[in-house]
């Protein structure tokens, strides 16, 4: 290859690369609604689209694993409710502590609420797990299954209403109002969104993911025990759906059976619009998360610029339907 | 002929629920040696695959490896024993690279904490899949490029190297010519000897019989799952072969016909 031809390859490269396409719909969205409303290009709209992009992208993160390996979890929204509760049922009614602790005083028994949270997430997912490689039920159904199981226990749980417990709303509100749209929670969970990324495409644990929905019949062949990793995805998409849970809880200061409600179908668009595919085997974790920050981007900008927020749906809807598009195109390219 | 008895089956059974799949077959395989497994759909081919790569247990039976009884609760069980097998069409997964399938399941990793993590040394696998190909004797495409990106003959060439490079002792070919060109092909009969010259047994099994009398030592047929033939290829031909594995040349006495 000549080096004139090697330039064109690279440039043809970053042209139908997906992560630098998701770049380009990021740039050319945040310019029409700064255009439709000048506003929307401020700190106080980062702030808005990160403290979303916050507890969507945990489970997108997460989703990205069970959809590479072939799977879907639709339980993770339900699991984000139950969690919250039942980590505020915790803190309160176990650790003794109300709405009015102080905030400084509140951050043991948050600490101790999240790692319960966690715990739900990852005992709901090991649920999933026994469902998809003991009783043989495709993934669809079972997290079908345990989505209206997780909803049913929080609302029983709760009775209904949110449970109010301790909180610092400093943790999850922006650092600096006006220059730094981050907050510490955000920040926790850009790091653990890095951490499992490196583990995504640098280690084996993502390896086999990967291997699993290629073709499972060659990585069961290849000595990979499926079952065992399979459950591992799952648990690891509850854990961070739990973790999730403890974020949501932090911005309302509750825990509420209904909080994770149709969180489960963003996620599943993130990692869509993200070029994931659902046939298993592709999917890339900055994918994921630049399409989680396109689905709240949107969201923000529909509002900003006064269009009925039910717009959302039918914007995200034609991401999704482009995403899997390019795919195909690609893939159809790709096999020539 | 080669040397020891390196992989035997004695007296195996398979039923899937009333289906009889292989009723009391015995198979020896020495070192260096070449076998084809020859039978008609329904035969009793992947059955008998599947029981000598530790896919499936059999009912009824013995296996020994290298002399010694073994039994096989999982394919990993054979495959760390030496026994490499690669399926029908289904050796690779086609969204990993060249090198991630030749490593699969046996991925090597940093040293220290990154490695207890599970970190891969991807340029080291690389390059020691590239090493590994190339000495089976295969023309390998880059490393780092994705198997989907490659033609139907470089895949089936890349899962054979990789069964061959990896195989201890014994390496199972579930008709690994299939869909492939003259050449192409050619170049897997090819790799076959070279196992062979490894000293490793060769278990091959294809519908085409050219392949098989042009590559074997020896030939086991299989009809409604019992071993009707086991022999020599030279006392094969062509003709023959196809009458052997259809039943219009009668090979044994059925009990109870």
């Amino acid at each position: 290859m000549t080096d004139s031809n090697q330039l064109v390859a690279k440039v043809r490269g970053l042209a139908t690369n997906q992560i630098s396409i998701l770049v380009g719909v990021l740039a050319v969205l945040t310019i029409v609604f700064t255009v439709l409303e000048p506003k929307f290009f401020s700190t106080a709209t980062a702030t808005n689209i990160l403290t979303d992009w916050g507890s969507v992208v945990l489970i997108a993160v997460g989703q990205t694993f069970v959809v590479i390996s072939g799977g879907i979890d639709l339980s993770v929204g339900a699991v984000i409710g139950l969690s919250g509760v039942v980590s505020a049922y915790f803190m309160v009614n176990i650790l003794g502590e109300s709405t009015k602790t102080a905030p400084e005083d509140a951050y043991i028994p948050l600490l101790l609420g999240a790692i319960v949270s966690v715990a739900v997430g990852v005992f709901v997912g090991y649920v999933n797990a026994i469902l998809i490689n003991k009783a043989k039920i495709v993934p669809f159904i079972a997290t079908l299954a345990t989505m209206g199981a997780a909803l049913g226990l929080s609302v029983i749980i709760s009775d209904g209403m949110p449970i109010g417990g301790p909180n610092d709303f400093k943790l999850i509100s922006a650092i600096d109002p006006k220059w730094m749209p981050f907050s510490v929670a955000v920040i926790i969970v850009a790091i653990v969104v890095a951490i499992i990324g490196l583990f995504l495409h640098k280690a084996k644990f993502g390896l086999y993911t990967y291997a699993i929905g290629s073709n499972a019949f060659a990585a069961r062949a290849a000595g990979i025990n499926v079952e065992r990793h399979i459950s591992k995805i799952y648990m690891l998409s509850g854990g961070l759906a739990g973790l999730a849970g403890i974020y949501v809880y932090m911005r309302l200061g509750a825990g509420s059976p209904s909080s994770g409600t149709g969180r489960e179908l963003d996620a599943i668009a993130a990692v869509v619009i993200g070029g994931a595919s659902l046939m298993g085997g592709i999917g890339r974790m900055w994918g994921t998360v630049l399409g989680t920050l396109i689905l709240f981007t949107v969201q923000s900008g529909l509002i900003m610029a006064g269009v009925a927020p039910d717009w959302k749906k039918v914007v995200v809807a034609v991401l999704i339907a482009a995403a899997v598009a390019a795919q195909t195109l690609q893939n159809r390219n790709g096999r020539k | 002929m080669a040397g020891e008895v390196i992989y035997e089956v004695k007296n195996v059974s398979k039923r899937y629920g009333s289906v009889v799949a292989l009723d009391g077959a015995s198979l020896k395989l020495h070192a260096g040696e070449v076998i084809g497994l020859v039978g008609d759909n329904g035969a009793g081919k992947s059955t008998l695959v599947k029981v000598l790569s530790g896919a499936h247990k059999p009912d009824g039976g013995q296996i020994f490896l290298d002399g010694t009884e073994r039994s096989w609760d999982s394919p990993r069980d054979a495959l760390e024993a030496g026994i490499e097998t690669l399926y029908q069409d289904s050796g690779l997964a086609p969204h990993l690279t060249v090198s991630q399938n030749v490593f699969l399941g046996r991925e090597r990793t940093l040293k220290g904490i990154l490695g207890f993590f599970g970190f891969l040394a991807k340029r080291d696998m690389e390059e020691e899949a590239h090493r590994n190909l190339e000495e089976v004797g295969i023309a390998v495409p880059a490393s780092n490029r994705s198997v989907s990106q490659l033609s139907g003959g470089q895949r089936q060439a890349v899962a054979i190297g990789r069964s061959v490079a990896w195989a201890r002792k014994v390496i199972i070919l579930d008709e690994p010519t299939n869909h492939l060109g003259a050449r192409q092909a050619g170049e897997v009969l090819q790799i076959i000897r070279a196992a062979k010259k490894k000293g490793l047994g060769v278990i091959f099994i294809s519908h085409t019989l050219p392949h098989v009398l042009e590559v074997t030592d020896r030939i086991v047929v299989l009809r409604l799952g019992r071993i009707v033939k086991d022999a020599p290829t030279s006392e094969f031909d062509g003709d023959k072969l196809i009458g052997t594995i259809t039943g219009t040349i009668q090979t044994i006495k059925v009990e109870g016909d």
